[in-house]
């Protein structure tokens, strides 16, 4: 009985702690309040799909965007909180097409890290979705710079991964916040994913980019041997024992089939034919990603009519290359009709500075609008998101940003996330750590 | 930074450049040689002082390498070249603090944790890309700093970027010595994972301390011998001339400023008590991601940071880093500068200043100054460099649009009134660069040890 009260005391000392914390922060819980209609108004609307709206009006009601329009025109329903975002920008939650978001905490401390397995080269078996740590301090840190979704991809250690998941920077909990489990097949071709000997133990198979190819190609006829035997078994005059069920190679059944797209990265030109040659022979439904040194071959991309995740725009160039080589690379991309996205991935790797990367491109050629999109629309396009993210459209998700400027300028400050037509507090552990330590003078 | 380290691929290379190159820029090249002109005045631009404002529709005059004016208007003579500045800006060159670029992979001589008679210049690579992709940047002076795998490491060079000179040519005149210090998980890990001394930041410290305790000894001991031969004594015995206690003897004489890597609250606390204790002056902290926790009681010591905008969680002592600290302790009274610590951010630091703006409410002015004028005063070139003041080097920028915008681009830099880099010009857009350039086998960070692991 002792040992219950103490139980019991310990529970209820924290029990005001837990309010308070849900209330002011929560990683990433939501207030409990119900579903309400919220008007943003007096705003500048960047709507992606019909334009910018000076004085415009976006109502969100039962978490969707249900009315956008200029203010003349748009209704704000009886009895709506109204937001005014006069002088304000107002702006689809922007979507990064790459991170590891939930994957890793501290980049240094093992412990914190599920990036990739790297036991074996060919680990398509891997979910994302499995290892995806929705309290991770960095989701609310990256909403708080207005993104409000994001593909988890595994690190880039295997030419098979994983598959991708998306999510939102905003939920209850883990399954709230999924979008979508193994919504695309992580691909990698490219020198790194090599097994030449390094500090953590000697050469193994495969040393070479031939060796890399052969092992992808196999596993992909496997894939095909095991979706004949799997059909046929399915068969009602089928005789003899099931098959084993191969999760590897059952993982690579929707990829084989052209359902779902891979995501396969490639730096170099000739990686990036090489891998395009081997997704042609296994009809892969392609989105290329980095692509940083395939400058001489631009054209032959735009021809494979495949979407491209960009960059990091701040890979560096070769040494017998221009600076802006590769800060350069989304405007020449889409000037051949090639649809681009962003990802904050490379660099520091802050998914919070992905409008930044959007902005930059644009000071290297790339026109506004097409930047805007590469964060928005383009990425939800890609992953079949479009119907419910990327745009102010009525009847998409209620994921809006409110800034005091241009989206992409380093100078602009977000001032409030709307996420599934909720206003989201505009905390994280580090504006706690900011309004702890702010010097005194500055308190009011 | 590790993601950093992931995306440099490949060994040295050398390529050469030429094939690139325009007939127009050979013929610039060719030119490298002579003086640049005595007279250049950059006109009708939007002219960004750091120290005394900014001049709308104002006029730059650069002469013999100075800055000899700035204003509406310039007493220039009429030879002088005229430079076109209508709805451009102009600052004075970016000033990088913190900078491993141009060492190759020889950044961390990661042997011993204290290698005070380590010299950068020894390791200086003039001819590394991350030179031009900083020129490039706006990015006209630098310090060439040590790695941060030593309690005590080596002592830095400063340079300007002066891309296509000699390497001589590319130092920065009669600047101040500083020296590397470091601190926290950087020489824990890389000595305690050999199992040696030091593997805690007690370790850390500790070494430190016996490090002055040999300078002091070593010090006495020629003071001893210098009394003797004042009193005649022909029988003394000059020491054995030490070159890595010469060098901490220096720091304890004053004649090195020191620069210590420092991520943690506690840790800025006890470095300003060991300095106190020993008598020598702490320059600045560098990275420093939590000096907004202690900015009041860091500031009266008059120790200065070089910063992250905005870096963080990727080791436990950046975890509590937020991107406020810069402007909190500024507002607090420490002296702010921004600085790379990387081949990639050193290309666009303008941006990360203007993040200041975002994150704290930073005036224009006070977010250039972290990376011109506060950077210049880390490294002791202040008098010289880091603002556009009458009688300082003529190192300027003209950029494209507001520097602080993420639009911005640098479009021509000049270093001592000598153009440098020209975005306008085919192929490299380097006026003085002409053969081939070596590809660091490094990211320029800090955080990699070099050490083979």
């Amino acid at each position: 009985m002792k040992r219950g009260f103490v139980v019991t005391g310990f529970l209820l000392s924290w029990l005001p702690w837990v309010g308070i914390c849900a209330a002011q922060a929560g990683p990433n819980n939501t207030a409990l309040a119900l579903a309400k209609t919220i008007a943003i108004v007096g705003g500048k609307l960047l709507t992606i799909t019909h334009g910018t709206i000076e004085n415009g009006v976006v109502v969100m009601s039962g978490g969707k965007i249900v009315a956008v329009g200029a203010a003349a025109s748009t209704k704000v329903p009886a009895g709506a909180q109204v937001f005014d975002a006069k002088g304000m920008t107002v702006y689809p939650g922007l979507f990064d097409a790459e991170t590891h978001l939930g994957l890793t905490e501290v980049a240094s401390d093992a412990n914190s890290n599920d990036l990739a397995e790297p036991s074996d080269e060919i680990m398509p078996h891997m979910h994302v979705s499995d290892a995806f740590h929705a309290e991770t301090v960095h989701i609310p840190v990256a909403r708080l710079n207005g993104i409000t979704n994001a593909i988890i991809a595994p690190a880039s250690q295997d030419s098979v991964a994983g598959q991708d998941a998306a999510i939102q920077l905003y939920g209850r909990d883990r399954d709230a916040m999924l979008l979508g489990r193994d919504i695309a097949l992580a691909m990698n071709f490219e020198g790194s994913v090599r097994r030449k000997a390094n500090y953590e133990g000697p050469s193994k198979f495969p040393t070479t980019r031939m060796g890399l190819a052969a092992q992808i190609r196999q596993v992909f006829l496997d894939a095909q041997t095991y979706a004949v035997e799997q059909e046929g078994a399915a068969k009602p005059d089928h005789k003899g024992p099931q098959p084993k069920r191969d999760l590897k190679l059952e993982a690579l059944l929707p990829y084989i089939k052209g359902e779902k797209p891979v995501v396969l990265s490639a730096y170099e030109s000739y990686e990036v034919e090489v891998a395009m040659g081997i997704a042609k022979e296994f009809n892969l439904k392609v989105i290329l990603n980095h692509v940083t040194h395939a400058q001489d071959i631009l054209d032959e991309i735009a021809s494979y009519h495949v979407p491209v995740i960009v960059g990091p725009i701040y890979d560096a160039p070769r040494p017998d290359e221009r600076y802006d080589a590769v800060y350069s690379l989304p405007a020449e991309l889409r000037k051949r009709g090639v649809k681009i996205a962003f990802s904050s991935l490379g660099g520091s790797g802050d998914v919070r500075n992905l409008p930044y990367a959007a902005g930059y491109a644009v000071a290297y050629g790339l026109p506004y609008d097409e930047a805007l999109k590469a964060i928005t629309l383009n990425p939800a396009e890609m992953f079949g998101l479009a119907d419910s993210l990327g745009s102010l459209d009525v009847g998409k998700t209620a994921n809006v940003v409110v800034a005091n400027g241009d989206p992409l300028d380093v100078r602009t400050s977000v001032k409030q996330v709307f996420i599934d037509g909720e206003a989201v507090p505009m905390v994280s552990r580090q504006t706690q750590l900011r309004d702890q330590y702010m010097p005194l003078t500055e308190k009011k | 930074m590790f993601a950093i380290a992931s995306v440099q691929r490949g060994c040295r290379k050398l390529i050469a450049a030429s094939t690139l190159i325009s007939p127009l820029s050979l013929l610039l090249a060719q030119m490298s040689e002579s003086a640049p002109p005595a007279d250049i005045v950059i006109k009708n631009a939007t002219v960004m002082t750091v120290t005394h404002g900014t001049i709308e529709h104002g006029s730059v005059w650069l002469h013999n390498g100075k800055i000899a004016g700035t204003g509406t208007s310039v007493d220039a003579p009429t030879s002088a070249i005229v430079v076109d500045g209508t709805g451009k800006y102009v600052t004075p060159g970016i000033i990088d603090p913190h900078s491993h670029s141009a060492l190759g992979d020889d950044v961390n001589e990661a042997t011993s944790p204290v290698t005070p008679s380590m010299m950068m210049i020894d390791a200086f690579d003039n001819s590394d890309m991350a030179l031009y992709h900083a020129l490039a940047g706006g990015v006209t002076t630098e310090l060439l700093l040590h790695g941060s795998a030593n309690m005590i490491g080596g002592q830095a060079v400063v340079i300007k970027n002066k891309f296509g000179f000699s390497r001589d040519a590319m130092l920065f005149p009669n600047a101040p010595r500083s020296i590397k210090f470091a601190s926290g998980e950087n020489p824990k890990r890389v000595y305690g994972r050999r199992n040696e001394l030091p593997s805690t930041r007690m370790g850390n410290f500790e070494v430190m301390r016996q490090a002055f305790e040999d300078a002091k000894a070593y010090m006495a001991s020629w003071d001893a011998y210098n009394a003797k031969v004042a009193k005649g004594d022909k029988d003394a015995v000059a020491p054995k001339k030490d070159l890595k206690l010469e060098a901490l003897a220096d720091v304890l004489r004053g004649k090195l400023y020191v620069q210590i890597h420092c991520y943690r609250a506690d840790e800025f606390l006890t470095e300003e008590a060991i300095a106190k204790e020993y008598g020598y002056k702490i320059r600045a902290f560098h990275h420093a991601l939590e000096m907004y926790k202690v900015g009041d009681k860091i500031a009266p010591t008059g120790t200065g940071i070089a910063t992250f905008a905005d870096w963080w969680g990727f080791k436990d002592e950046a975890w509590d880093a937020i991107p406020w600290n810069a402007v909190m302790s500024m507002r607090e009274g420490v002296r702010v500068a921004l600085k790379s610590d990387s081949n990639d951010y050193v290309r666009r630091l303008n941006q990360e200043a203007g993040k200041m703006i975002h994150y704290g409410g930073a005036t224009e002015e006070e977010a250039l100054k972290m990376i011109t004028l506060n950077a210049a005063w880390i490294i002791g070139v202040d008098d010289r460099v880091g603002s556009l003041d009458t009688g300082k080097d003529a190192d300027v920028v003209i950029w494209n649009t507001d520097p602080l915008s993420t639009y911005a681009r640098a479009e021509k830099v000049y270093i001592d009134g000598d153009l440098f880099f020209d975005s306008l010009l085919q192929g490299l857009g380097t006026t003085h660069f002409h053969g081939v350039m070596h590809e660091a086998g490094f990211s320029g960070s800090d955080d990699e040890e070099g050490d083979g692991q």
